[in-house]
């Protein structure tokens, strides 16, 4: 099971030896031993990590390191664009360190660490045993060796330049983290954007103008209302994501020709240019290949594969005061920042509701329902609630307010021995969001 | 003596039962301008084809710059005719719908990358700098066989095949056409490979091979 | 360069680019037109075919005694979950009764009905319901019946009696009698004729059912029978059944009209339903056909054309063979040409293909449609594959052009 999903982070490890043994040729040896051994350091690192700090913290961190590499591609991608449309640049201060001889081996240790530490973080973290550990050192070794053989079988003309190595590393390392939500960077990455975009929108007029004004006509609005639609997120992230690689491309495709001045004989002249034409459009492929990689990222983190904390409703009773009390410590810890899912009875009816703490300590209560939707319920993602009928992402922060696709909040009151909720509320409110939704949705048939 | 450009041995081809070119041993130096005579079904075409890539032997083996062309696959055979060789046809041949400098940049596009410039300036070397737009509709035979020229010489080829190039050419032009052969050949050392029944043309020639029915009768050697 | 000899050769030869394009634009404008109307057509052969009859059956179900349905609850039909997929209904009241005209007298059947009925419901636009809506085929000489008295008469009744259009009918049942101007003559072709119809309300006096009714005929729109769709709904499960009951199959709908008609029975008028359904299969399997058909064809008029100027332009490829050219290069030439073609052919096949569907659905549906989005990349698509599949032996024919032989002489 374990294994099934490490496939496709194996797979991109595969990749990125592949790409790295061709990006360094010359290192052939030093590079794929260097691979071995960062990855082992990332997988003890992360295993470290994750033991000395459950939870978020660590894989916050990962995810920061992800981020970074991320970071640095833009870089190399403007840079790469700059040097290659500017005649002379030569005072890029990172071209030493890329021409430096240890360049390959640090940058294969870096990119084999972060390797290693995604594809450890995919570990179930009660199952991280140390055998599974070395299988999976022992699986990447394998791949190692495999890589060496392949890419012995690629054309000998297929040539990586410095900057299409970065993207294809980067494409695949955020291939690998997509797979895992807590690493994923587009989701975040189109949330922020949009919260951007929000925010912005709402300081702009806060300062600048006053809503209502007689001269702001109605179609202007409405382009206004497009900077809050949901396409925002998603379309910036869009372009933030992919700028990257299409810079790089076009840093490529801007290569200037070698100057072939000197030679007298215009065939020879010309032969050597369609030569150049020729490799440059080679260089092309591995970039492109990045493009795919990343759309796959995208795509896999728009629809994640991924598994959702839903636990099955515990049945609860009322006390003979109409009051159902939640006890926060006992079976289940109300406060571990988890969805707890409850079922209660009451003569023919019953409603689904859950409990949550969210992130800013609070208690909220809420049905396993919104007020749109078939009741489909909840289930729980990395800083996300999503709803599985819509399949809405909902941050943890918004439960418990209402409205949109939100969980029904239920009133509800905190004393020391636990959750107060009253009862008839509780079957009231669900009988009434369930009706309502149900007419609504046959309306709408 | 320079070394051989072109080493047949044996060389055969033959069309079903009938035999076209019977075994042949020739020798080309580097340089040499070879005339080749016969009257119409000697084989001289066929020889040409042979030498040219455009046609495979049937038997024996042929060596042109040091590449054996049996070994050649067919795009093996066009990367060698545009790389290696220039052809000159008897009737011209040029595509219709193209200008006279498209018509050279074609032969460039195939072999690299086109360059106008460089196409318009093997125009002008063959004195047809004021024709460059013209299509081949609208030129005379000698300069249609002109365009031939420039674009048989674009590529540098070290081997230049004309295959009657004057048979189509008043007196006028054919001097004309031959002095300018001559001149190009002084400039850029190819060797030339020139098929023709034509004493006359024949004796631009270092040297002029007979052939008869596929056989070579007869060799001589021009003084000059 | 490639796209200077493209246009040098398209600007030199313009007809036999002019017959590749048309047969390309052709190909796409008939796969654009008629994809572009199946789905309107479907839409519209089930319009026009429920004119043609109703297909849900309403009885009072035999467990609950009496034996009728009451008036009352017919607005509640408008009010279902599928009410805008029911076209009209029809409630009927039948009688048995003597009928006696100048001397002659006969038995038959006296059926009180609406013939259109202004029918309004709370928070429901006001409709029209009755025989004229549901049985459009109906033939009525004459007028249908405007005043209580009135009623039209089915043409074998009127035969027996020997009436027409004007005269009076005693029509006596359970000892009371009503007397009516017939103000039509009806020829259905079917049982109807032997019937006498009169507005629901009279009959309703005259056989002292006030208020009641003995069946109503729907008409409602549905699609085809599928496996899903005979399943039995009571072993179905809750999301099964969820699923059936939001599709309009003929069952679902019946089973919606039942629970609104209190002590009914509903059941699919079966022979109309299944054919309908078949009917409107087999027209789109034969939509889809000839669009295949048509694309073939259009492929076949390429491949034709191109063959034929392939002919006429081997000297120029075995010339470009001598000079170099391998066969990437020529393919490269030969498969962009149709290419740009094609692209050219389907945006042109496109734009004809909408005009034609439009004027197709305005002769012989009398109506206008919008053709859908995905339309543009399919006639864009098919134009490709016409001209791939068109180019596929022509290029293979240049391939196998040998320069010696064609250059020769």
């Amino acid at each position: 099971m374990v294994a099934v999903k490490l496939i496709p982070l194996l797979f991109s490890w595969f990749g990125i030896v592949l790409v790295l043994l061709r990006g360094f040729s010359g290192r052939r040896v030093p590079v794929a031993a260097t691979g071995v051994v960062g990855f082992a350091l990332g997988v003890v690192g992360a295993f470290a990590l994750l033991r000395s700090y459950p939870g978020e913290l660590s894989f916050g961190i990962v995810r920061g390191v992800v981020a970074g590499v991320f970071l640095l591609l833009w870089g190399t991608a403007v840079a790469a664009l700059y040097r290659n449309t500017m005649r002379e640049f030569h005072v890029f201060q990172g071209e030493k360190l890329v021409n430096a001889s240890f360049y390959a081996v640090i940058f294969t240790c870096t990119t084999s660490i972060i390797a290693g530490a995604v594809c450890t973080c995919r570990l179930p973290v009660t199952g991280g045993t140390i055998l599974a550990l070395l299988l999976l050192v022992l699986a990447a070794g394998i791949l190692v060796l495999a890589a060496l053989a392949a890419e012995k079988m690629l054309p000998a003309s297929l040539t990586v330049s410095q900057p299409a190595l970065m993207a294809a590393v980067v494409a695949l390392l955020l291939f690998s983290a997509s797979s895992l939500i807590r690493l994923d960077l587009f989701s975040p990455l189109s949330m922020k954007v949009m919260k951007f975009a929000h925010d912005f929108v709402h300081q702009f007029f806060e300062s600048m103008l006053i809503p209502d004004h007689l001269f702001i006509r109605t179609y202007l609005w409405g382009y206004i209302g497009l900077l809050f639609g949901n396409g925002v997120g998603f379309w910036g992230g869009m372009i933030i994501w992919f700028t990257p690689v299409v810079l790089i491309l076009l840093s490529i495709r801007f290569e200037l020709l070698p100057s072939v001045a000197h030679i007298r004989q215009g065939a020879k002249r010309r032969k050597l240019l369609a030569a150049a034409i020729r490799e440059r459009r080679i260089r092309l492929v591995i970039p492109l290949l990045a493009l795919l990689v990343f759309a796959a990222a995208a795509y896999r983190s728009s629809y994640p594969s991924v598994e959702y904390w839903d636990p099955t409703p515990v049945p609860v009773l009322a006390s003979p005061a109409g009051e159902i009390v939640i006890p926060k410590q006992g079976e289940i810890n109300l406060e571990d920042g988890k969805l707890h899912k409850y079922l209660y009875k009451q003569g023919g009816k019953e409603a689904r509701f859950f409990v949550l703490l969210n992130p800013s300590g609070e208690f909220t209560v809420d049905l396993d329902a919104c007020a749109i939707c078939k009741p489909d319920g909840y289930g729980q993602a990395e800083g996300t609630v999503i709803c599985y009928y819509c399949k809405t992402l909902i941050p943890l922060e918004t439960v418990g307010k209402p409205g949109g696709c939100n969980p029904v909040p239920v009133p509800f009151t905190v004393k020391a021995d636990g959750v107060h909720i009253d009862a008839l509320t509780m079957i009231n409110t669900w009988g009434n969001t369930v009706q309502a939704t149900a007419r609504i949705k046959e309306g709408g048939k | 003596m320079a070394p051989a450009i072109i080493e047949t041995n044996g060389l055969t081809r033959s069309y079903g039962d009938i035999c076209a070119l019977k075994p042949l041993d020739l020798q080309v130096p580097e340089g040499e301008w070879l005339s080749v005579m016969g009257h119409s079904g000697s084989g001289k075409s066929t020889f040409m084809n042979l030498v040219g890539g455009l046609d495979r032997p049937t038997a024996g083996s042929l060596k042109v710059g040091g590449e054996d062309l049996l070994m050649l696959s067919e795009d093996g055979l066009a990367r060698f005719r545009r790389e290696f060789v220039g052809i000159i046809f008897q009737q011209h041949h040029l595509v219709p719908y193209l200008t006279a400098v498209e018509n050279v940049m074609l032969a460039q596009y195939f072999h690299s990358v086109p360059d106008e410039a460089e196409a318009r300036s093997a125009l002008e070397r063959v004195g047809l700098g004021h024709r460059l737009k013209n299509r081949p509709g609208e030129l005379s035979g000698g300069e249609q066989q002109r365009v031939c020229i420039a674009r048989a010489i674009i590529n540098s080829p070290k081997l230049l095949l004309g295959d009657e190039p004057t048979g189509n050419l008043d007196h006028k032009s054919t001097v004309m056409v031959m002095e300018l052969l001559k001149e190009l050949r002084a400039e850029e050392r190819f060797t030339v490979i020139m098929v023709t029944h034509n004493q006359e043309v024949a004796t631009w020639g270092d040297r002029t091979i007979y052939l008869d029915d596929g056989v070579l009768v007869r060799e001589e050697r021009m003084r000059s | 360069m490639l796209f200077r000899i493209l246009k040098n050769s398209f600007l030199k030869r313009p007809k036999s680019v002019f017959l590749v394009f048309l047969s390309i634009a052709m190909g796409a404008a008939v796969a654009t037109a008629f994809l572009g109307i199946a789905g309107e057509v479907s839409h519209k052969m089930a319009l026009e075919l429920r004119s043609y009859g109703a297909n849900i059956l309403l009885e009072p179900s035999a467990v609950e005694g009496g034996g009728f349905l009451r008036e009352e609850d017919l607005p509640n039909i408008k009010t279902v979950f599928w009410k805008y997929n029911i076209t009209g209904f029809t409630p009927y009241l039948f009688g048995v009764a003597e009928f006696s005209a100048g001397d002659k007298k006969e038995r038959g059947v006296v059926s009180g009905t609406w013939f259109n009925k202004e029918l309004a419901v709370p928070g429901e636009e006001t409709t029209v319901q009755g025989i004229k809506v549901i049985a459009p085929w109906w033939d009525v000489q004459g007028d249908w019946p405007a005043a209580a008295d009135e009623a039209i008469v089915g043409a074998a009744l009127a035969r027996r009696l020997k009436i027409g259009v004007g005269s009076e009918v005693a029509t006596t049942a359970r000892g009371r009698t009503q007397r009516f101007r017939v103000s039509g003559i009806v020829t259905t072709g079917g049982y109807e004729e032997e019937q006498l119809f009169a507005p629901l309300v009279t009959v309703q006096e005259l056989l002292q059912q006030q208020g009641k009714v003995s069946r109503v005929l729907v008409s409602a729109l549905t699609v085809p029978m599928d496996d899903f769709g005979k399943k039995d709904p009571a072993t179905m499960s809750k999301d099964e059944y969820e699923k059936w009951y939001c599709t309009a199959y003929v069952t679902a709908v019946a089973k919606n009209v039942e629970e609104v008609m209190a002590g009914s029975r509903a059941k699919p008028i079966w022979q109309i339903a299944s054919a309908e359904g078949a009917l409107l299969n087999k027209l789109n399997s034969v939509m889809l056909f000839l669009t295949i058909l048509a694309l073939g064809a259009s492929a076949t008029a390429v491949s034709t054309s191109l063959m034929a100027s392939m002919a006429e332009r081997s000297p120029e490829i075995a010339l470009m063979k001598a000079v170099g050219a391998d066969r990437f290069q020529i393919s490269a030439i030969f498969i962009g040409e149709t290419l740009i073609i094609s692209v050219a052919g389907g945006v042109v096949g496109y734009l004809l293909g909408d005009q034609l569907a439009e004027i197709i659905s305005r002769t012989v549906f009398n109506s206008t449609i919008s053709s859908p989005l995905w339309l543009f990349p399919t006639a864009i698509i098919s134009a490709f594959v016409v001209a791939i599949a068109g180019s596929v032996a022509p290029l293979r024919r240049a391939l196998l052009v040998e320069p010696v032989r064609v250059l020769k002489g």
